[in-house]
């Protein structure tokens, strides 16, 4: 590490400043997205990202906002660069979603502003943003369809505006070949706001410091946090860490056919490799996985959660290009992580949330104290549509169903929270009734309760909506077969469900993954999603957790006893000696 | 007349008692006590009376700030709370925005869990819903209510939060819920959606009505407690406490509704200076505060307050939609600690070494290099000039703990480590001031600063520099800006109601309905606290969206009839500040108003200010002062050069000062950098001229400025 790396010469002051300014400006590039988009999915979710990037699009800096999308923009830029390569001028907005060409997958478009300075690109500015509708075979979501172009339209790095004059046909093609255009133009208005912010922070910065300060300031910030992620990586002995197989229910159509996932994590000096070799092939859906837009981003976020967690960690460390570049992932071209075009592959949130739990699960055994039990490591992702009686106009909403974390060393798991690689927010009902034919009758933490372990899995959640018209119903769901994994004698997690009109004569167990499902009027549709596993031996759980968890019915009395060995009288305090002898018989058994 | 005002800090219990007629006023400063805030109250009031020369019983107004409420909240030290709510909807404060706060972590905690304002065994259902029109779909169970209710009395909980799905649409189930806890358990503390907080969103709504009840009793009980002390000593008129969004409120008034008390101190301070830099003739203003260990950023265009965004309205990891002053805290303070990381980077704060042990100057055991130690290396904290009765400092310490955290790691020397750390400092509050106020569409060179707080006036030239501010206001009392914030403060409620009602399209008549109800709750409110017609004021604010977006933003509605007029100014004043927060607007979109707001405002500043024409020596003479050694940055190079060490008290008003100059009071030290001109106003302000400082910047920096 001696070579020169060009910034030798920036003072420790300036280099702080600089990275300060880097932090507000993705912040403020996303806090203007989502104040002033329309979509709920961007407004109330947040399922966007925002930052700046280097001409050779490494990432500079990008917004808190959800992890998928930090880390797809890079390769966004490569697929811009693939389609304009030096075609690109000061004043241009470019558009672009194509998921073989770098897109995380076909809604989460992208609007991508090149900075010029002194005649020459010296950055970009870019945002995604997740629209409702993308003008493919079915409102809002999809599984089951034939191939990549029955997703969306794709938009391949077409300018909006080309040399800050607007392309007025090309905009009234995009916006007149969705169901949703009033929505998707307030987005993408909102984007293009927040990319040009970025854009004229990026030069006043410039103007302060000089090009030389910046991108040497920028250098050294890759730099920064590339040591420290290899810094963690190099305390893991080298070899093959192997996490037990996982299973997805099936691939939307071929109901009933598991898909294996197979995962190593190799560790090398500083170096992280995760293999995926093993793994389930492409499959005939959409369920596949784009490689660079969603496979890679995901790994980084869950290598970078489990090394460098932010909430244990005293400083802050810009999650940048730098994190990414010790960590390589190996997929098969054909494969389920890396498709062949022109395979569809837009439902892809629910295989990189397994594949997040994998790796996790893979270094449990090197890393407990930074790893948790199996998570929910999914989203029941849904999607609802009709067509609004006065106006003719589409309704479309979608739905992140959050998931719960596993036991943790020391800890119990999270409950009732997005999950992963997610990191959303829910939309509140009362937003929702006031403009949507729908009703919500339930929404609580699911009542059968937290896994058993030394340290409680998280709970899941119970949402059970009724429908006031006849409405198209999507999920994009999984983990109905394969619960999170208990781990070191902790008990194994609740799968998911979805059930058609529950407690009726007309119950019926639904798929997680359908695509177009016809819903009645006064349907009841009832989501439960996974309880992650619990961490360690429950019977060397703390008697009295035993007791304030049933006290608030995250367990019952008969699972204290059963899961635990600890003896609750009915006044709701402990029998210390009964609990005491159950749980010694056990390690008489034992012996 | 005779008024007082008193602020409970975390440290210290600040006074400050103006006597109108003979126009003097004495500042009073006591150690707090945090476990009974109250005895701090007495001990100062006790002194300051005496120092003042009069009786408790006569002073006429008494305005009150306090933490109460906010370290209930940071200590979670609350009351146990019990929770009625909508069948099927138990989870509500559980699940949150289902949104964790760090993207990057598996061992985060999320606070609405770790620390619940409402454990889950007290969250009780009841049958009832309200549907998004108003209407009743399921008709409340009454015997479920009471067998809930008993269960609460039973578990003993002391306060009991009502919260009901679209209460704000049809409030008929929480009354009737309020009713029967008044019959069942009538000595539990009611904290009722529909009555703290009409308005949409049930997560924020719920979670803001739990921590009403969470702070309820024992902020009503300090307050009560408060006032039968007082009128023990004597004290006649009843207390007045300061609110979060920048007014104040009766005692009755904050003790129902204790969740609109939450920022009460750091909006004293911002309105104590703005009071300071509006008397100094200036409307464009910015706050700063540095304590010990954090620093308030405020901005107040045209000396109004901005109010925060509603969504982000939070006490520590908690929402309260309630008003709130937009006040930026960010953990910069005299006692922030500097340091070198694992990956070599040089970073100052936000961990600090507050003022046990404190800088390691001080020598009290602190061994790290903090803020402190670095303005002492500069010589700008000096050691042979300070005050009598001030701490005696070790500046030889500053530069070891500088010399072995950080110039050695960095190769530079102790005093380039010390420049740096401030210069870190000084940009992260430049930053601050950028990001959260000044980006909104201010420009700062039109602007003041005023700088308060022990260390705030040391840093506020060279932030003022950065941000090409033209001048910087020091008022009389750095240390204690929030006392005096409160006795320049009217009362103020603000009442608010969900209306979602388009403005493109209006039904007018509804509008009317809304905005008059609320007028006429506001009138009503602020003529029980005895105020006459002539000191009312009521003001109305639409908070608007375009139709399809989903945040508001606040807009300051007309007076007068409400009529097409009215609207269509409403919707042009809504794409202005569209323009100002995301610079753009969409003109042809329909706005939508969703919730409509009055503040009532009830008049009780006295006209007459105080004057500081007295102060000073006669034979006042810059040349008998000592001069120092300081370190200035000049032209971005640090520079030494010799600086007069003046104590504040000695200068006559309407004296000049050119800089270098430190100038020293009991709890403050103001800098003047060279180029800068300090004048002593008749307030009491010194207003420092940084014209002729900005003009020698570098040509390049101004040039980047101007395209800002």
């Amino acid at each position: 590490m001696t070579d020169n790396k060009g910034y030798e010469n920036i003072d420790p002051v300036t280099l702080g400043v600089i990275a300060g300014s880097f932090n507000s400006i993705a912040k403020e590039m996303a806090l203007v997205l989502y104040r002033m988009a329309y979509s709920s999915i961007i407004r109330e979710s947040e399922d966007l990202g925002a930052g700046l990037f280097d001409i050779d699009g490494n990432e500079i800096c990008e917004s808190d906002s959800t992890p998928m999308h930090i880390g797809s923009l890079p390769g966004y830029i490569d697929g811009v660069r693939h389609f304009l390569g030096d075609n690109m001028n000061d004043g241009d907005i470019i558009l672009h979603n194509n998921p073989y060409y770098g897109a995380s997958h076909t809604p989460d478009l992208a609007i991508i502003i090149p900075i010029f300075y002194e005649g020459k690109l010296v950055a970009f500015a870019a945002n995604t943003g997740h629209v409702l509708d993308a003008g493919g075979m079915s409102p809002g979501l999809m599984v089951d369809v034939v191939d990549v172009y029955a997703e969306g339209k794709h938009y391949n790095a077409i300018k909006l505006y080309n040399k800050g004059e607007k392309n007025e046909e090309i905009w009234r093609h995009i916006f007149e070949n969705v169901r949703t255009p009033k929505e998707n133009k307030g987005d993408v208005e909102a984007m293009i706001a927040s990319a040009k912010l970025g854009k004229k922070r990026y030069l006043e910065l410039i103007e302060r410091y000089s090009l030389q300060t910046v991108l040497a300031a920028q250098k050294r910030w890759m730099d920064y946090s590339e040591e420290m992620i290899r810094k963690e990586i190099a305390k893991i002995p080298d070899g093959v860490y192997k996490a037990p197989t996982g299973w997805l229910d099936d691939d939307g159509r071929n109901y009933g056919q598991r898909l294996r996932i197979e995962t190593s994590v190799i560790v090398n000096g500083s170096d992280l490799t995760v293999d995926l070799s093993g793994s389930s092939g492409q499959v005939e859906t959409a369920y596949n996985v784009p490689f660079s837009g969603s496979t890679l981003p995901a790994t980084y976020t869950i290598v970078r959660s489990i090394l460098l967690d932010e909430a244990s960690s005293e400083v802050f460390i810009p999650q940048n290009s730098g994190i990414f570049k010790p960590i390589k992932v190996e997929a098969p071209l054909g494969s389920i992580w890396n498709p062949k075009a022109p395979a569809a592959c837009t439902a892809r949130i629910n295989q990189v949330q397994r594949l997040a739990d994998q790796i996790n699960l893979a270094l449990s055994e090197v890393l407990p104290d930074k790893t948790t039990a199996g998570n929910a490591a999914h989203v029941h992702f849904n999607s609802y549509a009709g067509i609004k009686e006065e106006s003719g106009d589409y309704w479309v909403y979608i739905e992140v169903n959050e998931g719960s974390y596993g036991g943790r060393y020391g800890k119990d798991g999270l409950d009732s929270v997005d999950n992963l690689v997610a990191n959303t927010r829910n939309n509140p009902i009362e937003e929702l009734e006031m403009r949507l034919p729908m009703r919500c009758n339930r929404y609580e933490l699911r009542e059968e309760g937290a896994s058993a372990g030394k340290w409680r899995g998280g709970i899941g959640i119970v949402r059970t909506w009724e429908f006031i018209t006849d409405s198209l119903f999507t999920g994009e769901g999984d983990r109905h077969t394969d619960p999170p994994r208990g781990v070191f004698g902790g008990k194994n997690g609740l799968t998911g469900s979805m059930t058609l009109n529950p407690d009726t004569d007309g119950e019926q167990n639904l798929h997680a993954k359908l695509t177009n499902y016809k819903i009645r009027k006064g349907d009841l549709l009832e989501i439960r999603t996974p309880c992650a596993g619990g961490y360690g031996n429950p019977f060397e759980r703390d008697p009295q957790a035993v007791l304030e968890d049933i006290l608030d019915d995250f367990i019952t009395k008969e699972k204290a006893k059963e899961d635990y060995r600890v003896v609750i009288r009915d006044d709701l305090t402990i029998d210390e000696e009964a609990t005491k002898q159950l749980r010694q018989g056990l390690e008489v058994l034992k012996s | 007349m005779i008024r007082l005002g008193v602020d409970v800090g975390g440290t210290f219990t600040d006074l400050v008692l103006t006597l109108e007629e003979s126009d003097q006023s004495w500042v009073h400063k006591v150690p707090s006590t945090p476990l009974d805030p109250s005895e701090a109250v007495i001990n100062g009031v006790t002194e300051i009376c005496e120092m003042a020369g009069i009786e408790p019983s006569e002073i006429e107004q008494f305005f009150h700030g306090t933490t109460v409420a906010t370290n209930i909240v940071l200590e979670h030290n609350g009351a146990d709370v019990g929770m009625i709510t909508t069948e099927g909807f138990r989870d509500i404060l559980h699940i949150a925005r289902h949104k964790r706060p760090y993207n990057f972590s598996l061992y985060q905690d999320l606070p609405w869990q770790k620390y619940p304002l409402v454990r889950r065994r007290n969250r009780l259902v009841v049958p009832e819903r309200i549907l998004a029109t108003g209407e009743i779909l399921t008709p409340l169970d009454e015997e479920e209510t009471r067998r809930q209710v008993r269960k609460l009395k039973e578990a003993k909980v002391s306060s009991i939060a009502v919260c009901f799905l679209y209460s704000f649409k049809n409030p008929k189930h929480e009354d009737r819920v309020k009713e029967i806890i008044q019959e069942e358990y009538p000595e539990a503390y009611l904290s009722i959606s529909n009555e703290v907080l009409p308005q949409y969103r049930e997560y924020e709504r719920f979670s803001t009505v739990a921590l009403n009840a969470y702070i309820g009793p024992k902020t009503s009980r300090y307050i009560q407690r408060l006032e039968e002390v007082l009128k023990k000593m004597g004290l006649k008129t009843s207390i007045n406490l300061m609110q979060s969004n920048g007014g104040i409120a009766t005692a009755q008034v904050a003790a129902e509704k204790p969740i609109s008390l939450l920022l009460s101190g750091p909006v004293a301070g911002l309105i104590g200076g703005i009071k300071a830099a509006k008397k100094a003739n200036f409307d464009n203003i910015i706050t700063l505060d540095i304590g010990g260990t954090s620093a308030d950023i405020g901005v107040a265009p045209n000396g109004n307050m901005r109010m925060r965004h509603l969504l982000d309205t939070r006490i520590g990891q908690y929402n309260a939609m309630v008003p709130m002053v937009d006040i930026d805290t960010i953990g910069a303070g005299g006692g922030s600690i500097a340091y070198v990381d694992e990956g070599g980077i040089f970073r100052v704060g936000p961990q600090s070494a507050g003022a046990d042990p404190g800088p390691a100057c001080y020598d009290r055991g602190g061994t790290v290099p903090t803020s402190t130690d670095a303005n002492v290396l500069l010589g700008r904290i000096h050691p042979q000039s300070r005050l009598a009765g001030s701490m005696q400092i070790k500046p030889e310490l500053s530069k070891k703990a500088f010399d072995e955290h950080i110039a050695s790691k960095l190769q530079i020397t102790p005093l380039e480590a010390a420049a740096g750390a401030l210069k870190i400092m000084t940009h992260n509050m430049v930053n601050a001031i950028e990001m959260n106020s000044v980006r909104k569409g201010y420009d700062p060179r039109g602007f003041t600063l005023v700088a308060a707080g022990g260390a705030g006036p040391l840093f506020a030239c060279d932030i003022a520099e950065e941000l090409n501010i033209p001048y910087v206001v020091v008022p009389p009392y750095p240390g204690i800006t929030a006392a005096m914030g409160l006795l320049s403060t009217d009362i103020a409620y603000e009442k608010v109601h969900t209306l979602w009602g388009s403005l493109t399209n209006p039904d007018i008549a509804s509008i009317q309905n809304v905005i008059k109800k609320l007028e006429k709750e506001s009138l009503k409110t602020l003529t029980d606290d005895g105020l006459s017609e002539a000191q009312i004021v009521l003001k109305r604010v639409c908070d608007c969206r375009y139709a399809g977006q989903g945040y508001e933003l606040r807009v300051d509605a007309p007076e007068g009839e409400i009529n097409e007029e009215w609207i269509r100014e409403v919707i042009k004043r809504f794409h202005q500040t569209h323009e100002r927060e995301y610079a753009s607007q969409f003109p042809d979109q329909e706005v939508v108003a969703i919730n409509v707001r009055v503040i009532g405002i009830g008049l009780v500043q006295p006209e007459k200010e105080q004057s500081f024409l007295d102060q000073g020596k006669d034979d006042f003479n810059v040349n008998n002062y000592p001069s120092y050694p300081v370190y200035f940055w000049v032209q971005d190079k640090l520079e030494k050069q010799d600086s007069t060490f003046i104590n504040r008290e000695d200068i006559p008003i309407g004296t000049k000062l050119l800089g270098p100059a430190v100038i020293q009071q009991k709890d403050s030290t103001t800098l003047i950098p060279p180029s800068c001109t300090a004048t002593f106003d008749e307030y009491g302000n010194i207003v420092i001229d940084m014209k002729k400082k900005l003009s020698t910047k570098r040509s390049k920096e101004v040039l980047a400025s101007l395209t800002k």
